[in-house]
């Protein structure tokens, strides 16, 4: 089970905090200074994602926040979220400061459950370590935790969980490599190379959330479940002898 | 004539320093690629007609010229193949599952290239036989004194890389193979640092086989070459099946050509072989031992630099008089991940070096890394790209401890 901290990555209100509000365009890092408050929270139950049925809104609110204060308006839907993203890092033109702005997405990433750290929840890939773990609530939104050993990486995986965490699962699906290629930030995202965390990380997302929704679509997780997660190696065919982790909610 | 290398990445000029996972092409490579195609593109040992033998010849030539310039006895013991990795399959299957048995004993170092583990891994597991490794010495050189120990009557085969891609580090391979003949075994060797770096003589190693990639010696992707006694590929059976590689096909069974094409079932990489030859042309053009004297001092100063740099790990032995090493280092700096290294060094600097275990893991989880970065140069790189680079590493170093 997750920690006190981990937990809170998906808790309604985000315990990281901005001191100092971040420009829109060439951001310094050196004005970003993370407060990292303690935070406030009620432990979910027998699962390691803070949970809120009710919400359709992803409660990682904190990470893009950079966006957020460009734009009077919350995006609300994934698409919106990826011409944000695309919008914010092509107003960055030189390579440092979207490094530096990933560097701040990493950092704001709340902490991964050292004990989901497991060969299980890997993402398979060449250059990083990069560990997810995926779960689909009850109203079928899509809940992500990601992590990694490289900063860079955690700075991908935190703008990809500020877009698809607490998303749709059919939104999760129709997000293309693409779509991201606007990022300009390493690797161009198009290619399914072994080292590109964009498409690495987006295509396990959705190939997990494809098999979350197949079980789903079985009929029967339902009447014993209402939290479903899946790790690393498991497909719908293999349930049984990969571990498909069954949550159950108070 | 390195095109690439004028390049500019990221508003900076390119600074490559990834040759150990592919060479840039020279002129004279893409020209001869072009003029295959645009010239005589057609296919070979099948057409009567003009282009046909053309190509054929030209098919045949590159054959011959790999095989000089490892001095082979005689061009049929050159198999044209995929890359190196598809060279070492095919022994492994062919050779391997015909000869080895339960019990047998196939000696590899840690230190090897996943490509000249996995595929004895599936022969192990098919045939029983057993895979035995040698680590590292202090010095961060596979030890050859316990592989000289290890080596023992059940010994049938040494897997050996010739230079590492990690350590850089050298392997006398005349030595092992002296050792291993002792009792009889055959020795592979994974030539693919070796023979784009210096001058590699397969009769003077008198290795059993010896694979390389063309890539990394710069000719094109999509083809390397098998080394193997003309014996040893005569008495191996097929592994892949197919045209090109037949003598008689019946209903029910077929006869098999004579080695190589034996092994170079279907439709070979023509205009990639071609493009292979005129690399090879223009190395030989420099001189082997030419190349290899200037990548020596550059691996010097590029060590001397790097291990110089504070909070910096090279991996690998230390250069001396006796102990030389090949043009790159691996490399990890202090709480910084080798891939932030690597990313930052092409976004701001427009430095290409490669981050990951490069293809060895067993060796990176003996060092106790998931990961190094790697600098590695090839002939046309100079003191001053080192200095670039190390300039960029500082840089990036002090970039990373202003987030601490």
């Amino acid at each position: 089970m997750g920690s006190s901290i981990a937990r809170t990555h998906l808790s309604p209100s985000s315990p990281f905090l901005l001191t100092k509000p971040v420009n829109c365009i060439g951001t310094s890092p050196s004005h970003i200074h993370l407060n990292l408050q303690k935070p406030i929270f009620k432990k979910p139950p027998n699962s390691r994602f803070a949970h809120d049925p009710t919400s359709k809104n992803p409660s990682f609110s904190l990470s893009c926040s950079t966006i957020d204060r460009c734009a009077k308006v919350q995006p609300s839907s994934v698409s919106e979220k990826v011409q944000r993203l695309g919008f914010e890092f092509r107003s960055l033109p030189e390579p440092i400061d979207r490094v530096k702005r990933l560097l701040h997405y990493a950092a704001i990433l709340p902490p991964f459950d050292e004990s989901s750290r497991i060969q299980e929840n890997r993402v398979s890939g060449c250059t990083t370590q990069v560990w997810m773990e995926v779960m689909m609530d009850r109203n079928g939104v899509m809940r992500f935790r990601v992590d990694s050993d490289s900063e860079i990486t955690k700075g991908f995986c935190s703008c990809l969980i500020w877009l698809l965490d607490g998303a749709a699962a059919d939104e999760v699906l129709s997000v293309k490599p693409d779509d991201l290629v606007e990022m300009n930030v390493g690797l161009p995202s198009r290619g399914n190379s072994r080292v590109n965390a964009w498409n690495n990380v987006l295509i396990s997302m959705q190939r997990r959330t494809k098999d979350l929704v197949e079980e789903k679509g079985r009929g029967n997780l339902e009447q014993i479940s209402s939290l479903i997660s899946v790790n690393g190696s498991c497909s719908s065919k293999n349930q049984a002898s990969c571990g498909l982790a069954v949550h159950e909610l108070i | 004539m390195m095109i690439t290398m004028e390049a500019e990445v990221n508003g900076k000029k390119l600074v490559y320093l990834d040759n150990a996972a592919t060479s840039q092409k020279p002129t004279a490579v893409i020209n001869a690629l072009r003029n295959y195609y645009e010239a005589y593109n057609s296919n070979v040992h099948r057409g009567i007609h003009y282009l046909s033998a053309k190509a054929t010849d030209e098919y045949e030539l590159a054959r011959q010229k790999v095989a000089n310039f490892i001095n082979a006895a005689e061009c049929r013991e050159i198999v044209f193949t995929r890359n190196a990795t598809e060279a070492i399959n095919l022994v492994a299957y062919s050779w391997g599952l015909s000869n080895l048995k339960e019990g047998d004993e196939v000696i590899l170092t840690i230190a090897e290239h996943h490509s000249a583990i996995v595929p004895w891994q599936f022969v192990a597991q098919k045939t029983g036989a057993v895979l035995k490794f040698i680590d590292l010495t202090e010095d961060e050189v596979p030890d050859e004194e316990k592989l000289r120990e290890m080596i023992s009557k059940q010994t049938k085969l040494v897997v050996v890389h010739h230079v590492s891609n990690v350590l850089a580090s050298v392997l006398s391979i005349d030595q092992v193979v002296s050792w291993a003949h002792d009792v009889g075994a055959k020795v592979l060797v994974d030539a693919c640092q070796s023979v784009p770096h210096m001058v590699v003589d397969v009769r003077s190693l008198d290795a059993d086989f010896l694979v390389a990639s063309s890539h990394k010696m710069c000719g094109p992707t999509g083809i390397g070459f098998l080394y193997g006694k003309s014996e040893l590929l005569s008495s191996m059976p097929p592994f892949l099946g197919g045209g090109e590689m037949i003598s008689d096909v019946y209903l029910d069974h077929s006869t098999y050509a004579e080695p190589p094409s034996r092994f170079e079932a279907g439709t070979p990489a023509i205009g990639e072989a071609i493009g292979l030859g005129a690399a090879i042309d223009y190395l030989s053009g420099i001189g082997m031992q030419k190349i290899h004297e200037y990548e020596v001092e550059l691996a010097n100063y590029l060590y001397d630099r790097l291990s110089s740099v504070p909070s910096v790990r090279v991996y690998g032995p230390k250069p001396s008089r006796s102990v030389t090493r090949a043009a790159l280092c691996s490399f990890n700096v202090e709480d910084v991940h080798p891939t932030d290294v690597a990313t930052f060094l092409d976004q701001q600097h427009g430095v290409a070096i490669r981050s990951g275990h490069h293809c060895a893991q067993p060796l990176h989880r003996y060092l106790g890394v998931n990961a190094s970065a790697r600098a590695s140069l090839h002939f046309y790189n100079t003191k001053e790209d080192v200095d670039e680079f190390i300039h960029a590493l500082s840089d990036t170093i002090n970039f990373f401890a202003s987030f601490k």
